[in-house]
């Protein structure tokens, strides 16, 4: 046997083996979510929330929205945040040095005056400049904090500094949340006798094309755009299979930055969210869980399938490149800063199944993907591509199919969000056009991640949103 | 012609390259194809799977609307039972609603319906409905759940039997209290509780598994529409069960147990640290001239998070007395120790405000800051 010889039946069995365990993934996912997802549901059938919201023996929680930019939408979005059912709440709006108007909009709106207030720097931020807070009792929940610019890991750690409650909500200041979301959210924390819950997740649900009045949600409709559609697939693939699967085995370890819920004496002491990573999400859940691996306490990170939280996808294709290409940067910078975990049984399921399972097919799988298709362009070229092998592209791509056809068969048995039958055949047909269309992008775009993390490009980009106004019931 | 040739340049003519990118080298062209096909009708499967069971939600709603019309005029028909045709007139129950009722999925919806009714009426309607309820015989259906192998059907019959008052079946809920589901055991104490009211608590005597706080919460929230009886605490503040302390100790504080308080002090050097914390929030309410030296005595051994507590807990039971103890603390290291403490200080009255004054760096950051706040605080 030549050595091409050699290194190709490498390549080839290390590619099927890849694609197998991919797929065995896939297979475990999907049973590990059925079982979680069942078991909340029957548990949650006897919950009646409304009973408990206006309790004082619950724990009080600080809502952290930091704001950049925000002036078009940020009256709405803090009225809407104040009127939670929530008894004992602290709403918390981080002005992250805005350059428009968005600081004097709020102090006119909510009559607020700046106040002393001694900001106990627990974690090392960029300086404040003032906190301000209403003398109308209507929003006596509200804080309002100026700072310098830092981006929003560092807004975040001055909303720990700031708040006083043991348990913090962060959320992106222009999410539209359910009203018992904070409620539901909070349960986690406190029914698990036996294990210390570190955090706690929410769906992330998209809300383009959805009707949303006063800050609150009308009517859940599919998003009429192709992007902000396949997108949703995404997101409901990714939060009632994923996750769900992932709480089961007390291995998550990312929640969403746009909505979650931490226990703040472990965040303090784990040193806050890292501002120099743009993907200060996971970093943070991976740090907290890490700390707690360490600390040899007992913990959980909990998830709930509950859609609890709306937020506008991006629109266009450029945008959304952007974004992808963060969140594999984030990924990627994640996975270096706790590279000590990798196969390290110190770190118990985290360091055997959760962190090889992050490297291998969530940071690995585009370049993977990348390289065959390379690969594929050139044997085309060669003219040496026949029919068997084109065979087994479309049965690898018949998978994915199958994977996100199982999530919209999910949605539809749990929580049923797009009622109308017409909706969810649209749904399928997005499953059927994605591996087509929107995938290539994905992997390009994280491709693009990867390529500007080695280039020592770490920016942000900045992320246009067309706002909920476009889409609002006249 | 150009692909020839970076044929050519790779140099692995000899080798059958057509799987070069999926890898199934080994694999012959008919397994291929039968993989396929198995993908393909998997696909289909749960396609077909879906549509079926999207057409039978419709079917089955639309079934369901009928039934709730049936289930909502009988419960029109409980509701309205005039009290002059005495107590044991029937509830008129129609032939179709009779046969129904051998359908679990009729009695399951016609038990939300009523559970839903009787969650939102009181008095005469009320006990109607628990007579429609025995008249049906659905205690009977829930008493046969009981015994399920399932926690969740279990579970939902305890709320039943809870939400209709079917008091005569407390024995056989009772034995559920310290079952090992947790559902099932919290359903148990929320009946035992609504059943019995203060009195009902007897469980925490004999209960092995862990309270949650969520369930903590439930309970309490579910006592302060009962009339309070004299019960005594001590035993489960002295239980085995930390989580039966723990919810003792928010029992003491909601309900100012004021005799309790030597067997509170003890739970200061409990094992358990929520414990102690819970201990310490309880005796910020429930004090006596010997509370403050009684914390005093524990801060130095306590962790971070409960010294803070105790300073907290002297914005309530500080005085005069404690200003030294209070003052010292100003040099701590922690700013939320040092805060607390001049909050404290300040909230004891004049001789705490000029102790304040009077230190050394109450002109110097962060002393200062600290101080304009809580006078800010104080003022709005």
């Amino acid at each position: 046997m030549s050595w091409q010889t050699f290194i190709l039946h490498i390549f080839t069995y290390g590619i099927l083996l890849y694609s197998l365990l991919l797929m065995t993934c896939y297979i475990l996912i999907g049973i590990f979510s059925i079982s979680e997802t069942r078991r909340y549901l029957h548990k949650n059938s006897f919950t009646d929330y409304r009973v408990l919201a206006s309790s004082d023996e619950l724990p009080s929680f600080s809502i952290l929205a930091p704001a950049y930019n925000e002036g078009s939408s940020i009256i709405e979005n803090v009225r809407s945040l104040l009127s939670l059912h929530y008894n004992k709440l602290e709403v918390i709006i981080i002005n992250d040095g805005s350059k428009d108007d968005s600081l004097e909009k709020l102090i006119k709106a909510y009559d607020l005056h700046k106040v002393d207030y001694f900001v106990n720097e627990r974690i090392k931020t960029k300086k404040v400049r003032g906190v301000y807070k209403s003398y109308n009792p209507v929003y006596r929940k509200l804080i309002v904090v100026d700072k310098e610019n830092g981006g929003k890991a560092d807004a975040l750690n001055v909303g720990i500094n700031i708040g006083q409650n043991n348990y913090y909500v962060c959320i992106d200041v222009d999410c539209v949340l359910e009203q018992d979301s904070l409620l539901k959210l909070a349960k986690p924390f406190l029914e698990n006798a036996t294990h210390r819950v570190i955090a706690s997740g929410g769906v992330v649900r998209i809300a383009n094309s959805c009707e949303i009045e006063d800050g609150k949600l009308v009517k859940v409709n599919l998003p009429k755009k192709f992007l902000p559609r396949i997108q949703t697939l995404e997101y409901i693939r990714a939060f009632l299979l994923s996750r769900m699967a992932w709480t089961r085995l007390n291995g998550l370890l990312l929640i969403s930055g746009a909505f979650g819920a931490f226990d703040r004496e472990v965040v303090i002491n784990c040193g806050g969210y890292n501002p120099d990573t743009v993907g200060e999400d996971m970093e943070l859940v991976v740090r907290m869980r890490r700390y707690m691996e360490e600390l040899g306490e007992p913990y959980k990170v909990s998830f709930i399938p509950d859609p609890l939280c709306w937020t506008e996808a991006p629109t266009t294709f450029k945008i959304l490149g952007r974004q992808r290409n963060r969140w594999t940067r984030g990924t990627i910078e994640t996975l270096r800063f706790h590279r000590k975990m990798f196969f390290n049984p110190n770190y118990g399921l985290m360091g055997m199944l959760s962190y090889p399972y992050w490297l291998f097919f969530e940071f690995l799988a585009p370049i993977i993907e990348f390289l065959g298709t390379i690969g594929l362009i050139i044997y085309c070229l060669a003219g040496q591509l026949n029919y068997s092998a084109l065979l087994i592209i479309v049965g690898v791509i018949s998978v994915g199919i199958l994977y996100s056809i199982f999530a919209i068969l999910m949605e539809v048995i749990t929580y049923n969000q797009y009622k109308n039958t017409k909706d969810i055949l649209r749904l399928v047909l997005v499953a059927i056009l994605e591996p087509i269309i929107f995938h290539p992008f994905v992997v390009f775009s994280a491709i693009r991640g990867n390529i500007d993390l080695i280039r020592k490009r770490n920016s942000w980009g900045e992320m246009t949103r067309q706002g909920f106004a476009a889409d609002k019931k006249v | 012609m150009a692909g020839g040739n970076l044929y050519k340049l790779l140099t692995i003519k000899k080798l059958n390259i057509t799987t070069f990118i999926t890898g199934v080298y080994p694999i012959k062209l008919h397994y291929q194809g039968a993989v396929m096909l198995a993908i393909g009708c998997l696909i289909s499967c749960i396609l077909v799977f879906m549509l079926l069971y999207m057409l039978y939600k419709n079917i089955f709603e639309s079934k369901h609307d009928k039934w709730r019309l049936i289930s909502d005029l009988l419960i029109q028909k409980a509701v309205f039972l005039d009290e002059e045709e005495g107590e044991n007139t029937t509830i008129p129950v129609t032939s179709r609603a009779k046969k129904l009722l051998r359908s679990r999925h009729f009695r399951r919806l016609l038990m939300q319906e009523i559970m839903l009714a009787k969650k939102n009426i009181s008095g005469t309607s009320s006990d109607n409905l628990i007579k429609l309820y025995k008249q049906l015989r659905l205690d009977k259906y829930a008493l046969s759940n009981l015994k399920s192998r399932f926690w969740h059907i279990k579970a939902k019959a305890v709320q039943e039997l809870t939400v209709m008052e079917m008091k005569e079946y407390v024995e056989q809920i009772f034995s559920l209290t310290n079952h090992p589901n947790e559902l099932v055991r919290m359903e148990a104490q929320t009946a035992i509780v609504q059943f019995d009211g203060f009195d009902g608590l007897q469980f925490l005597d004999t209960i092995t598994y862990p309270i949650s706080d969520w369930q903590q919460i439930k309970l309490l929230q579910q006592l302060s529409t009962a009339a309070p009886t004299e019960i005594n605490i001590d035993n489960w503040l002295q239980s085995t069960n930390s989580s039966v302390v723990a919810f003792a100790l928010k029992f003491a504080r909601k309900y100012n147990r004021f005799e309790a308080h030597d067997t509170i002090i003890q739970c200061l050097d409990h094992t358990k640290s929520q414990v102690r914390l819970e201990a310490i929030h309880c005796l910020s309410e429930i004090y006596t001239e010997e509370t403050a030296s009684e914390l005093m005595s524990r801060f130095m051994k306590e962790n971070i998070k409960h010294q803070v507590a105790i300073v907290k807990a002297f914005e309530n039971i500080g005085s005069e007395d404690d200003i030294p103890f209070l003052v010292d603390l100003l040099d701590n290291k922690n700013n939320e120790i040092k805060i607390n403490a001049a909050r404290a200080l300040i909230k004891i009255g004049k001789s705490g405000l000029n102790s304040l004054n009077n230190h050394v760096e109450a002109v110097g950051y962060p002393l200062n800051e600290m101080v304009m706040q809580i006078k800010g605080e104080l003022a709005a």
